[in-house]
């Protein structure tokens, strides 16, 4: 799936040294570490914008800094942290904004498309909210409708920066259940950034913890080491 | 707004339309006849003088309406999302100004090119090119919606400042013939002209067509958009190219015409409260045209009272219009 190889990630300078790291489908993997250590450096090397200082990234066996962006966005969707939404753009229309590459030239989508994108909606709780505006909905409910847009292109990896950062608890841990179920179920490999550290370690994510400029892979995250990670 | 709404909107838009072009076509100082119209139309006859009057005249300056309000509705509609700005638009964000500093430059500093017309024609679009590029170079740097406002007001001002010196050291033909273009007129676009005028519109409608699955992305954000697979060069540059031939051939044909570009894409959403570009671009045709055949009908109805040019008629509505839309953005 995510295949790094004797990478170092840094923007001017370098910022982490990765060995070999190989990220599977399925599974969730959270980005630890101090403010400024380079968890949303990697996670723009990761979507291609920001080139390696040495090494190379792999999806699919191909190097995202080599990819055309819309090939990239058949492999790759991401989330940011925060969507404040869009004017006269309803729900439905957004989610659907997923489905760009696959549109015709006149933007009109294929019926199973379509179809596609009302599962989404439904999967999501979105379906109530579906022809509301996306500027007229909670933060929760914009964040989630932003994972059913990332969900709609239909990519075998899914980034996403701090998704949670801007959530109240109930609909943090609910967007947490969510990411672990949708990895389980859609067979995908989700890795996101975070400090929600109490909802991650919940839910069995693997954590990616960044630590004096090196990333290391932890099955579990013991409460005590917790500060270590953050020095 | 549900698809059958859309429908009764565009029906009674397209019966505006006719409305509006059959009120302008007949509105003027001598009085024509509606049969007159009919016959002018559908059954004309060269050796009629009322009918040659009429399609020369007032057929014409309806066509010209028509062809410059959906025109520069929809440069302002590209503008607005591709800047992510309800405020822009070729006047507001100065494309108008390139365009007249270019015209300015041609028609005052004796330089011939071709025909007078054609030589307009090709300064205007130039203008309007240069004063679009550097503008997107602009909003590279100026995110702020208010910052890149002022950036095109100052670029207006800048432009004024050399056409006031240009105006000063010119002679009166030129002058004249300047000051008249900058008036902003449906009246100078002859039927030969029109087909000129009409295939650039055609041009960019189609460029702003292809581009309309692209428009709708953009609105997230560039971004965004990148991440959704949009080349965003290659997708600002067909942009930039419809604005500058949809609005630099409107100011080249009928000199500026302010407002009307900002003004009416904000109507179209605040009346179709959509992001749907493809509707967007049908709405802004319709009620760009309709716009300036409402405000052209009255500058005839009241020219032997009061002569109002154009382009001083749609800022009295239009700059209003920009302060409503200001207050409610800041509120």
């Amino acid at each position: 799936m995510i295949e790094i190889t004797h990478a170092i990630v840094g923007h001017q300078q370098p910022l982490i040294e990765i060995e070999d790291l190989f990220l599977k489908k399925g599974k969730v993997y959270a980005i630890i570490g101090r403010n400024g250590g380079g968890k949303s450096t990697l996670l723009n090397s990761l979507l291609g914008h920001v080139p390696l200082m040495s090494g190379n990234i792999q999806i699919d066996g191909m190097n995202v800094h080599s990819l055309r962006r819309s090939v990239l966005a058949k492999h790759v969707a991401f989330v940011a942290s925060k969507f404040d939404g869009i004017e006269y753009l309803k729900v439905r229309d957004y989610v659907a904004l997923g489905k760009f590459g696959s549109s015709s030239l006149m933007g009109t989508l294929q019926a199973e498309d379509i179809q596609h994108i009302e599962e989404l909606l439904e999967e999501l709780a979105l379906l109530p909210l579906a022809d509301k505006f996306t500027d007229r909905i909670s933060d929760g409910e914009r964040q989630l409708a932003a994972v059913a847009r990332a969900l709609a292109q239909d990519t075998p990896v899914l980034l996403l920066d701090e998704p949670t950062a801007f959530l109240d608890y109930k609909n943090k841990k609910r967007m947490m259940e969510k990411l672990v179920e949708i990895a389980e179920q859609k067979n995908k490999c989700i890795v996101f950034s975070s400090h929600d550290l109490a909802l991650a370690m919940d839910n069995a994510v693997i954590f990616l913890a960044i630590h004096r400029g090196r990333l290391e892979i932890l099955q579990q995250l013991e409460k005590e080491n917790i500060t270590y990670y953050f020095e | 707004m549900s698809v059958s709404k859309q429908i009764g909107w565009l029906i009674i838009g397209l019966i505006a339309l006719i409305g509006a072009s059959c009120a302008h076509a007949l509105v003027g100082e001598t009085a024509v006849s509606f049969s007159t119209m009919m016959e002018a139309i559908f059954q004309y006859d060269r050796s009629v003088i009322d009918h040659v009057l009429f399609r020369e005249f007032r057929l014409c300056r309806t066509l010209t309406a028509i062809l410059a309000g959906s025109s520069l509705a929809l440069s302002g509609m590209l503008m607005q999302t591709l800047f992510n700005n309800p405020l822009a638009g070729p006047y507001i964000l100065g494309i108008n100004s390139g365009a007249s500093l270019f015209v300015g430059l041609l028609l005052m500093s004796g330089i011939s090119i071709g025909g007078a017309q054609l030589g307009i024609v090709g300064a205007a679009l130039l203008g309007a090119f240069v004063s679009c590029i550097f503008m997107i170079g602009l909003s590279g740097y100026l995110r702020n919606q208010i910052s890149l406002l002022l950036a095109g007001m100052m670029f207006g001002s800048f432009t004024s400042a050399i056409l006031s010196i240009l105006q000063q050291m010119s002679g009166a033909e030129a002058l004249k013939a300047f000051t008249m273009w900058s008036m902003g007129t449906l009246q100078q676009v002859s039927f030969e002209e029109l087909s000129i005028f009409a295939s650039a519109v055609s041009t960019g409608l189609v460029l702003a067509l292809v581009m309309g699955k692209f428009l709708n992305v953009l609105v997230l954000g560039e971004k965004p958009a990148r991440l959704l697979g949009v080349n965003i060069v290659r997708t600002r540059v067909i942009i930039l190219m419809a604005v500058a031939i949809l609005a630099g051939v409107t100011t080249a044909f009928c000199g500026p015409i302010a407002f009307v570009g900002m003004a009416v894409p904000n109507l179209t959403r605040l009346i179709f409260k959509t992001q749907q570009h493809h509707l967007l671009i049908g709405m802004n045709l319709l009620f760009g045209a309709l716009f300036v055949l409402i405000c052209d009908t009255l500058i005839l109805h009241w020219s032997t009272v009061l002569p109002i040019p154009l382009n001083a008629f749609t800022s009295l509505i239009g700059a209003p219009f920009v302060l409503l839309i200001l207050m409610r953005r800041v509120r």
